[in-house]
């Protein structure tokens, strides 16, 4: 695989305040990267700088090894859905998906055919009639996804293009527009503030924060994974319990945590010493709760503080001994819907995820 | 609920309704009337039914002058208004320079001193010893002064001046209400700016052309101050024609048979513009 596009030690500033940078990535052929964070993180602001609506301060955006640092938008030959669309509200549907395709001077006979079988690659054929108000907040981004496709882009951006669509419409063109970028191998680069998008489509994601990233990895690595407390907080529920770090082994660690007992931990140990302050992550379905004591006894012993049923699972909350409170879901299953409020059971925390203390 | 809101919206709505009925469709609706009455030097009109008064007015060349000069300073004003304002309208709306409230507040200040203050400027920069005709002669551009004041120019300039405002805001609007993403959308494609001007922005600014053109041209062919003291005689409007029918000859039929035509003229632009704005959002 070869990178398609490169951001290195770009940076952008908005004044006096610091709008991202400096970021560093790239985007490998056929692959759907997604940029995650809240608002306000600089995703935006990066996909900007990459389409060329932007210009950065500092750094080089390079496409297809050609430095594009200071090229305009319109000789990037980049495809841009929007999140309202931005559909040219004055043009048929024909008109807007053809727009890229005359401003590439291409004969009309040949337009003609072109936008057609965008449309129906985008599942929405024999519109070209329409005009954009007359068309659904889905068929609208459907028609902005065709448009931006049919240029044939060495590369396509999508800013938030769910954001507008309701639920069930948002779920069903997850699937749908990875199944178009599969289809057509296309690399993609996908802005969203939603974990779930991010993980059903993509192939890895850059979590940013605060205008720099915090972790380029798998979905499936930023979750079990995280490195840092932002990242293990952002992407789903966690449990963040205080420690010390009692000994090192490589990259894992033997923590003495605040709930009373010593506890191994994977991750980035090394940067660690003994007695540093750390924080243990455990996701909320890793940990085991049993009604008897374990045979070891290494097992946290806890009170049920709370149980709320939410259809297929049980979340608890849990008191332990120490006054720290954990929560865990688990499957609404017989073995666990019979763990009342206020019994005591016994916690396995299982394999905890080390993680730096953040001041 | 729904009854609720209708007697609040009738609530909302009835002071405008009264002033509109007493101080805009009455008087209309009598100089209607008026129209065809028949005019009397010692009674001033006698009630009546006939067209005198149209054909008079069709009739005479003298009159006919009069209707298409008013059409064509009408038409030009709100054609240079266009010209010149939206240059302005358009960095307005995109700049974002502090300079923007400034550039606002010239824009609104014309209007809050008067038109006869207004023109009476210009009236000191265009006269034969005025400001432009001193400055073209100390550049050695002409020999004698220039008549500029009494023809056409004059109360072209002045009104296209006068009348800025009223092309601006319109413009304005229409331009800051554009999503900022349809022309990104445009370059992303491969619209260079002058592509994406011709083939978005001015477009979609269809509104605010057609709404301050319909302004400015109504309120130019209504104008009566500034063509009558920068135009004199020589550049008679229908306005003017109207208010010296009416105060000095005391003509009344006749004078409400051109304000008659006059307003024709404005409803069929205002109408005109609501067709075309509608045809758009069809």
């Amino acid at each position: 695989m070869s990178a398609v596009l490169e951001l290195r030690r770009v940076l952008k500033r908005f004044g006096e305040t610091l709008g991202v940078g400096p970021v560093d990535f790239e985007v490998q052929e056929g692959e759907f990267l997604t940029l995650l964070g809240p608002s306000g993180c600089g995703k935006t602001t990066t996909l900007h700088i990459v389409a060329g609506l932007l210009h950065p301060d500092e750094g080089t955006v390079t496409l297809g090894g050609r430095d594009i640092t200071r090229l305009d938008p319109q000789h990037r030959d980049m495809g841009l859905v929007f999140q309202n669309y931005a559909l040219f509200p004055h043009k048929t549907v024909f008109d807007n998906v053809a727009f890229g395709l005359r401003m590439r001077k291409v004969a009309q006979s040949k337009i003609r055919d072109r936008v057609s079988r965008m449309l129906e690659v985008v599942g929405l054929p024999g519109v070209e009639a329409r005009q954009p108000h007359q068309l659904s907040g889905g068929q609208r981004q459907r028609v902005a996804l065709a448009r931006a496709l049919v240029i044939e882009p060495s590369l396509l951006l999508l800013d938030e293009p769910l954001s507008n669509l309701d639920a069930v419409l948002r779920k069903r063109m997850r699937h749908e527009l990875r199944e178009i970028q599969q289809r057509l191998g296309i690399a993609t680069v996908f802005v969203t503030h939603d974990q779930d998008e991010a993980f059903e489509m993509s192939d890895r994601v850059i979590l940013m924060n605060v205008g720099h990233i915090e972790q380029v990895a798998t979905p499936e690595e930023l979750y079990n994974s995280p490195t840092s407390r932002f990242a293990a907080e952002f992407i789903g529920e966690v449990n963040l319990i205080d420690g010390t770090v009692a000994s090192l082994i490589g990259d894992s660690a033997v923590v003495e945590a605040a709930l009373g007992g010593r506890y191994a931990a994977r991750g980035d140990g090394g940067a660690l010493g003994v007695g540093d302050k750390v924080l243990l992550m455990v996701r909320p379905e890793r940990i085991g709760i049993e009604t008897s004591p374990s045979a070891n006894g290494e097992a946290v012993e806890a009170t049920v503080a709370n149980r709320v049923f939410s259809g297929n699972t049980l979340i608890f909350t849990l008191r332990t001994a120490s006054g720290i409170e954990l929560t865990a879901s688990k499957p609404s299953t017989a073995q666990y819907r019979d763990i009342a409020p206020q019994s005591t059971v016994w916690l396995d925390l299982g394999d905890c995820r080390l993680l730096p203390r953040e001041t | 609920m729904r009854a609720g809101g209708g007697i609040f919206a009738a609530t909302l709505f009835t002071p405008i309704t009264v002033l509109y009925l007493s101080f805009l469709l009455a008087p209309i609706g009598f100089f209607l009337v008026m129209s065809v009455f028949r005019y009397s030097p010692m009674e001033l009109y006698i009630p009546a039914v006939t067209a005198d008064n149209f054909v008079r007015l069709l009739g005479e060349e003298h009159y006919r002058n009069i209707i298409f000069r008013t059409l064509r300073i009408a038409a030009l004003t709100a054609f240079f208004s266009l010209l010149l304002g939206y240059p302005l309208a358009y960095f307005l709306a995109r700049t974002g320079s502090i300079w923007r409230g400034v550039l606002m507040f010239l824009v609104i200040a014309p209007l809050m001193t008067g038109v006869i203050v207004r023109t009476y400027g210009w009236i000191v920069l265009l006269g034969s010893e005025g400001t432009v005709n001193v400055t073209l002669m100390w550049l050695g551009l002409i020999d004698r002064p220039i008549k500029i004041l009494e023809t056409e120019v004059a109360v072209l300039v002045a009104l296209v001046h006068i009348l800025m405002p009223y092309m601006v805001f319109p413009l304005f609007s229409s331009l800051a209400g554009q999503d900022p993403d349809v022309e990104r959308a445009a370059a992303t494609l491969g619209a260079g700016r002058w592509r994406i001007f011709f083939e978005v922005t001015l477009p979609l600014s269809r509104a605010g052309i057609l709404m301050g053109s319909a302004l400015v041209f109504t309120l130019t062919a209504g104008a009566v101050v500034t063509p009558a003291l920068l135009g004199g005689t020589k550049v008679q409007m229908l306005g003017q024609t109207i208010y010296d029918l009416v105060l000095s000859t005391l003509n009344w039929p006749f004078a409400s048979a051109i304000a008659f035509v006059l307003v024709l003229c404005q409803f069929s632009i205002i109408f005109l513009y609501f067709k075309g704005g509608r045809r758009r959002a069809g």
